[in-house]
């Protein structure tokens, strides 16, 4: 026989039982991405030669994203092996650098917080910017029928906008293979124009006069730099997030972009007019 | 939908007199082609016990239920408490209280649960519904039961339960179809009782349908009902003067014995294995046939008339089926184990 | 303004009998708990190696989110759907053992009975959803307290059409007995060709056209109602759409009001 005084008493603690126990299993680890890490006692990241200022190649100064992914290794106990691989950006698909799981943790000097690097890794941003710029002589858009030079990184940003953008408003794509011919045909006017990343810029020499403008933000959002870690690695990637949290509050982090931060970015002030 | 020209214009305003209940006009329902309810009227005065009496299926679980807005009449026209049943269903069952032949009550809540679920669905405020359920679950005696759950009860206890809640919001006139089914005697009296009292303090009137004879003897009004037809109505003395024979009960000596009186007597009807019932109104005839037989019968006795008999010479049939009732009772015992 | 107040007591009580009554059964309680278990703890993380990359810029599964997080929203609308649908059972319980008839004697017009269990069936299913936001942490689905509300309107509205549905099942069906297999029938087609454990449209990326489905199951997927439930939560809980946005949304309001009018139609006919 039952007898019910208070007919929530027994739901009521029926469901802090069970609001409990889920919250409890909330905590179980979906992986054992952490726990191998901190059983071989190594955080290995991989970069290119040189993405400045993320990864600069200088002992002294090694980029942002190293100093960055040696203080998280830090703060997990691990020792931080930076993986140098000439392959990274080589190619505009990332399937071509053959980066597996057994060579990089973490991936960095260059990953881009998109949808597109999302389908792929998953990301942790940092506090740099990248996005498509425009580099020319003059602030104004070129008249239709114009050349306009593209140099495409490799950070994974939308190749098709600027495809499109530069269709739309019917001038002529000069794909530019690689830096010294981007800024070369600047330089030379053979392009009127010239489109490229922002995060790649600093990796430029560019010629006297030609100066960096933000392209329309509508259609070119700016975005932030990332950290990429594989799917499914999600303890690692929640160890590495709480890291950098840590460096956020105790102000390293913007300490530490502030550092790298400017170098390459002072010339970004003004908008193209159209 | 509705036949017969005793439906008043303006719904409500109709020429009901305030001393009538429940008026029933030229009532008929079919199920498919089979007619259950064959042009039935009848009235019911305020403050009385009624009490339709026929056996399984002659009609009566139908009527209840088309007077309880449960169902549409496919023919004529029925009002309660001056409300008709079709026109104006919400006034008709604010002013009714109904028990039912099973069990409906919410076996996973608590008697009290259950009497405050009632009280919601009727719209009672808060107060009053606390007031009344205290008082209808103190009428039942059932107070030291309110906060069990109804599964653990008892068949007694769940239609005391039931009589309880149907009572609840105060309703002018009380439904019971097979109301103390499966009761204890002591049981099935002291629902009378509670009844009873009702009807006198509050005007309350009571329809009930059974087909216990035993229920309705206290009744003020017995109608006979079958096939769908009333075949009798009238107050129980009433009826038993008019229809009830007087009847003597014989038990023959043996097999031999039996076939002469059955040859002597055509209108002898037999009576359990061994037994004869011989209609016994006619004085003299009863001497003579005693003085023929008496060496031959081993058990003789007057039955004098009961409503029973009554049934019996009005439909020529009895008026319980052991069989179905047996039928009932595991059907609600099975009912009741089930479990969602 | 008196009968309004009788009405809303009225509605109030249905709903708290649906309330109490599902607060004592134990075993739907219970099952509340292992689907998200089963699904998010054990397939989620059973087959997540299948999904998480070997080689960058190859996977099959290609969307910007893990694997846990697309199921996630999906297994809120698992569990809102077997709660829902179950709800049938308390139909047809009515309707047997004669508690029904107690209903339908009283004043309560049976639109509003039928809207009182409906709600009553729909707030219990939400609940049932809503433990499983307790595992978005499990899960990697970080929500803002706008997300959690605005989640749980969409799950309440989502509930209310399935409880419906669950009310014109019962309508049809006339015994317990095979209720248990035939929500099975129903409700695991329908999860499982809702685009729930898997992308619908590869092509949604050049990068996944590789990996293509036969038309059949793109049909059976893009006809399925709960296709467009799960987007709308995804796009909510994770913000992630695979088809317009106001779809999802629409297709769960007119599922509510469609079947609550079919509902009470059968309603009425008892």
């Amino acid at each position: 026989m039952r007898r019910v005084r208070n007919r929530w008493m027994q739901p009521a603690i029926n469901l802090a039982i069970v609001v409990a126990l889920l919250t409890a299993l909330s905590y179980l680890p979906p992986d054992t991405s952490l726990a191998d890490r901190q059983k071989t006692g190594v955080l290995k990241l991989c970069v290119p030669p040189s993405y400045p200022p993320l990864v600069t190649g200088d002992p002294n100064e090694p980029g942002f994203d190293i100093e960055l992914a040696a203080k998280v290794a830090a703060d997990l106990g691990l020792r931080l092996s930076v993986n140098t691989l000439s392959s990274i950006g080589k190619d505009f698909n990332p399937r071509n650098w053959a980066l597996t799981r057994a060579q990089c943790d973490i991936i960095a000097g260059g990953v881009a917080d998109t949808v597109q690097t999302r389908s792929f890794l998953q990301t942790i941003p940092t506090p740099i910017e990248t996005g498509w710029v425009g580099v020319g002589k003059s602030p104004e858009l070129p008249e239709a029928g114009a050349t306009v030079a593209v140099l495409a990184g490799s950070s994974g940003l939308d190749r098709l906008q600027v495809s499109g953008w530069l269709r739309r408003n019917g001038w002529r794509t000069m794909p530019a293979r690689s830096a010294l011919q981007f800024t070369g045909v600047l330089d030379s006017g053979a392009a009127s124009f010239g489109v490229t990343e922002r995060s790649g810029l600093a990796a430029l020499v560019l010629p006297a006069g030609v100066e960096v403008f933000a392209l329309p933000a509508a259609e070119f959002p700016q975005y932030r730099m990332a950290f990429g870690l594989w799917k499914g690695d999600q303890t690692l990637k929640r160890a590495v997030e709480a890291a950098i949290g840590k460096l956020e509050r105790s102000g390293e982090l913007a300490r530490l972009a502030d550092r790298y931060g400017t170098k390459g970015y002072q010339r970004f002030s003004q908008e193209l007019v159209p | 939908m509705l036949s017969g020209g005793m439906i008043s214009p303006q719904p409500g305003a109709g020429p009901v007199s305030p001393a009538i209940a429940i008026s029933v006009d030229a009532l008929s329902a079919r199920y498919g082609v089979n007619t259950v309810l064959d042009n039935v009227s009848l009235e019911i005065a305020r403050g009385s016990s009624f009490a339709l009496l026929g056996p399984n299926g002659a009609g009566k679980t139908t009527l209840l239920n088309i007077l309880s807005t449960l169902r549409k009449p496919d023919g004529g026209s029925a009002r309660v408490a001056g409300a008709d049943v079709v026109r104006q269903q919400g006034e008709a069952r604010r002013s009714l209280g109904v028990v039912f032949q099973d069990s409906s009550l919410d076996d996973r809540l608590t008697a009290w649960e259950n009497l405050e679920f009632h009280g919601l669905v009727y719209g009672m405020p808060s107060r009053q519904r606390k007031e009344r359920s205290a008082a209808v679950l103190a009428l039942v005696e059932l107070e030291d039961w309110r906060d069990e759950i109804v599964r653990s009860f008892s068949g007694g206890m769940r239609r005391r339960l039931e009589i309880a809640r149907a009572l609840l919001h105060e309703p002018k006139i009380l439904f019971l179809d097979e109301p103390t089914a499966g009761l204890d005697a002591q049981t099935r009296v002291r629902i009378w009782r509670y009844l009873d009292e009702l009807r006198r303090d509050r005007d309350l009137t009571v329809l009930t349908t059974t087909h216990y004879i035993e229920e309705v003897e206290g009744a003020d009004t017995i109608c006979i009902i079958d096939h769908g037809k009333i075949i009798a109505q009238g107050s129980p003395e009433a009826l038993k003067t008019q229809h009830g024979h007087r009847w003597l009960h014989v038990i023959p000596r043996d097999a031999a014995a039996l076939s002469a009186i059955a040859a002597r007597r055509p209108d002898a009807q037999p009576l359990g294995a061994h037994g004869l019932a011989l209609p016994a109104d006619d004085g003299a005839e009863v001497d003579a046939f005693l003085a023929a037989f008496r060496d031959q019968l081993t058990e003789v006795q007057f039955q004098d008339p009961t409503l029973e008999s009554v049934f019996l010479s009005l439909t020529g049939r009895q008026l319980r089926d052991r069989a179905d009732d047996t039928h009932n009772a595991e059907k609600a015992a099975g009912r009741r184990g089930g479990r969602r | 303004m008196n009968r309004t107040m009788m009405a809303l007591r009225g509605l109030y009580g249905v709903w708290l009998r649906e309330i109490t009554r599902a607060t004592r059964d134990r075993a739907q309680l219970i099952g509340g708990i292992s689907r998200p278990l089963i699904w998010l703890l054990i397939l989620g993380v059973g087959l997540n190696p299948y999904f998480r990359g070997e080689v960058y810029g190859e996977v099959r599964f290609v969307i910007p989110f893990t694997y846990l997080q697309f199921l996630f929203p999906a297994v809120i609308v698992l569990n809102i759907m077997y709660t829902s649908i179950q709800f049938a059972v308390s139909v047809i319980w009515d309707r047997e053992f004669g508690f029904l008839r107690e209903v339908l004697v009283s004043p309560m017009p049976r639109w509003l009975i039928l809207f009182g269990k409906v709600l009553g069936g729909a707030t219990v299913a939400t609940l049932h959803g809503a433990l499983v936001l307790i595992l978005a942490r499990f899960a990697d689905v970080t929500l803002s307290l706008e997300q959690v509300a605005l989640a749980l309107a969409l799950m309440f509205t989502l509930a209310f059409g399935l409880t419906s549905f669950g009310v014109i099942l019962a309508a049809r069906v006339r015994s317990f007995e095979g209720f248990g297999v035939f929500s099975n029938t129903v409700i695991l087609p329908l999860y499982f060709t809702s685009s729930s454990i898997f992308p619908l449209d590869p092509a949604l990326t050049r990068a996944q056209q590789a990996v293509t489905y036969p038309e059949w199951l793109v049909f059976l997927v893009q006809i399925n109602p709960i296709t467009y439930a799960v987007d709308a939560l995804r796009g909510v809980l994770i913000n992630f759409n695979q088809f317009t946005p106001g779809w999802g949304i629409g297709i769960i309001v007119a599922m509510a009001v469609g079947f609550f009018l079919i509902a009470i139609i059968d309603f009425a006919r008892q």
